[in-house]
């Protein structure tokens, strides 16, 4: 890795204070599981200056149930929340994301926080030493459009209409099909609109701002919350395809349904017309065979990517029965 | 500019000045001389690096030696006592769960991990607490069955 300094932030206020006086040259580092990789293998043209550290500052590291909602402190680790007694129950969707994402190793390190706002995985973006510098760098080409596009979006482009990197995170559709809300430094933003696409960006945080806390309010009576991985292999792997659903019932027809993908598209996916497909029927197979079709009927898969389409729709079939 | 961080490594306590960029695998290869951790994808993917930090498994390649301050690691060398092997490293050797021998450290010490949390593990519970390192000669089987073998772990 090139040089870099290296800051122990004490408080938040710190922590924001320096990401200010570094003005867009600094990153904050959580896990570090994401922000390393990318600093040793020197992927984007502008190198950090700065690592602000942020696990020395005391109390973020939490998972509480208070005022009617469950939080969760941005240094909360994956595999705390993997085995949390309260999040299996009742939040089941985050607890099985958290299981399913990477690795042992990785979850006792990655953070909930680092976790969502993680860089995408695009293989030209991540290949080492800037070798692709593309649209997403503030380069002039996408790469995947005619290179190997078989992990790349189905649902279109974006960046001066280019890019087609998805986003990775196996956490960010169990939060918003949980309508969570991530607490900042700054404000509350519906995990919904987190998400947001821009060069060497993938949310919508301003430069000084950092995630502190995320809340997801009790569940509704009757509901119940899945979450679905396919992934190449087991373990240590990114999802193809996830999807994360919530449906709330009563007397066995689903009231109310938040159904979201990812791996699919730029930024999570929210299917809002699978989510009617479904509300007001009961789950079954053929209602849920509706739900899957409407899932994708956007679709506009790449060259060499109409298999993760199929996929999708399974998931989203399979993430609603498993909420039955 | 170097920072001073105090450290245990297996049981023993270090004052060292480490670069900010010095990550905890090359400081305990290099400066350290603990050979036995080992470098593979440095990306966080192989588990060849795994090494105990306060008490959990992690992958050294991706903490950075500044940030282990104040904490205590445990790598292989740590696990021998009086010139005997620890009964999983000899659990290793006796099932022959090692053939090149770049995946054992690691191995053994998400092994430990598991089994300190776990003493009566299933074979799924083994498989999962090994799902981060990865092996490339034997096949797990034999890795898998050593686990099975330690002595002391109770059967389910
Ligand atoms: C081998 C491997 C496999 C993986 N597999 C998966 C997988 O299957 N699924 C998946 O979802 N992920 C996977 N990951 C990504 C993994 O890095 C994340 O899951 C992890 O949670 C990131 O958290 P972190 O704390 O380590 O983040 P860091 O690396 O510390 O930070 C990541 C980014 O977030 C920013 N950041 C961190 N915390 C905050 C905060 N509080 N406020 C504002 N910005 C912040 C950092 O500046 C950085 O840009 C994998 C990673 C590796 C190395
Ligand atoms: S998909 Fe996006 S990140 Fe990947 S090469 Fe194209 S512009 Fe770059
Ligand atoms: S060298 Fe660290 S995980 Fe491969
Ligand atoms: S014994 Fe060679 S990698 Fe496992």
């Amino acid at each position: 890795m090139k040089r870099f300094a290296h800051l122990n932030a004490r408080t938040l206020d710190e922590a924001v204070l320096y990401l200010r006086r570094y003005g867009g040259r600094a990153k904050i580092i959580a896990g570090g599981t994401d922000v390393l990789g990318r600093m040793k293998d020197e992927i984007v043209p502008t190198y950090p200056e700065a690592l602000i550290n942020i696990k020395t500052i005391p109390g973020l590291d939490f998972i509480e149930e208070r005022e009617g909602s469950l939080k969760i402190g941005a240094l909360t680790k994956l595999e705390d929340i993997a085995r949390h007694p309260v999040i299996k129950a009742k939040f089941s969707a985050l607890a099985e994301a958290a299981r399913r994402t990477a690795s042992p190793h990785i979850r006792e390190m990655g953070t909930i926080a680092g976790n969502i706002c993680q860089d995408i995985r695009c293989w030209y973006y991540r290949a080492p030493n800037n070798r692709f510098p593309c649209l997403r760098k503030g380069g002039g080409r996408c790469y995947a459009i005619e290179g190997d596009n078989r992990y790349h979006s189905i649902f279109g482009a974006s960046v001066d209409g280019g890019c087609l990197a998805v986003h990775p995170s196996d956490i960010a559709p169990a939060l918003i099909a949980l309508d969570a809300k991530i607490r900042t430094s700054e404000r509350k933003i519906k995990a919904e609109h987190f998400f947001e696409v821009g060069v060497c960006k993938t949310n919508v945080l301003e430069e000084d701002e950092i995630v502190t806390e995320i809340e997801i309010s009790q569940p509704p009576v009757g509901s119940k919350s899945a979450f679905i991985k396919f992934a190449a292999r087991e373990t240590i792997d990114f999802p193809v395809v996830n999807c994360a659903a919530t449906i709330v019932g009563s007397e066995g027809t689903v009231q109310a349904a938040r159904i979201c993908l990812n791996a699919v598209y730029l930024k999570p996916y929210r299917v809002t017309s699978a989510e009617q497909a479904i509300i007001g029927k009961t789950i079954s197979d053929n209602s849920v065979e509706d739900a899957g079709i409407e899932a994708v009927r956007q679709a506009k898969p790449l060259a060499r990517n109409t298999y993760m389409v199929q996929i999708a729709r399974t998931l989203v079939k399979r993430a609603v029965l498993a909420c039955g | 500019m170097r920072k001073l961080i105090n450290v245990t490594i297996n049981g023993v306590e270090y004052e060292l000045g480490v670069k900010p960029n010095l990550t905890l695998l090359d400081l305990l290869r290099y400066e350290v001389g603990l050979t036995g951790t080992k470098k593979g994808c440095e990306t966080g993917e192989c588990g060849a690096c795994t090494v105990i930090l306060d008490g959990k498994p992690v992958t050294s390649c991706l903490v950075l030696a500044v940030q282990a301050n104040g904490k205590k690691i445990l790598t292989i060398e740590g696990l021998e006592k009086d010139g005997n092997l620890h009964p999983i490293q000899q659990a290793f050797v006796d099932k022959g769960a090692i053939q090149c021998g770049f995946c054992t450290s690691g191995m053994i010490l998400s092994a430990k991990h598991l089994l300190e949390q776990n003493p009566s593990p299933s074979e799924a519970e083994i498989r999962k607490s090994i799902s981060g390192n990865l092996c490339r000669c034997t096949g797990y089987q034999k890795i898998v069955q050593a686990i099975i073998s330690v002595p002391g772990r109770t059967e389910k």
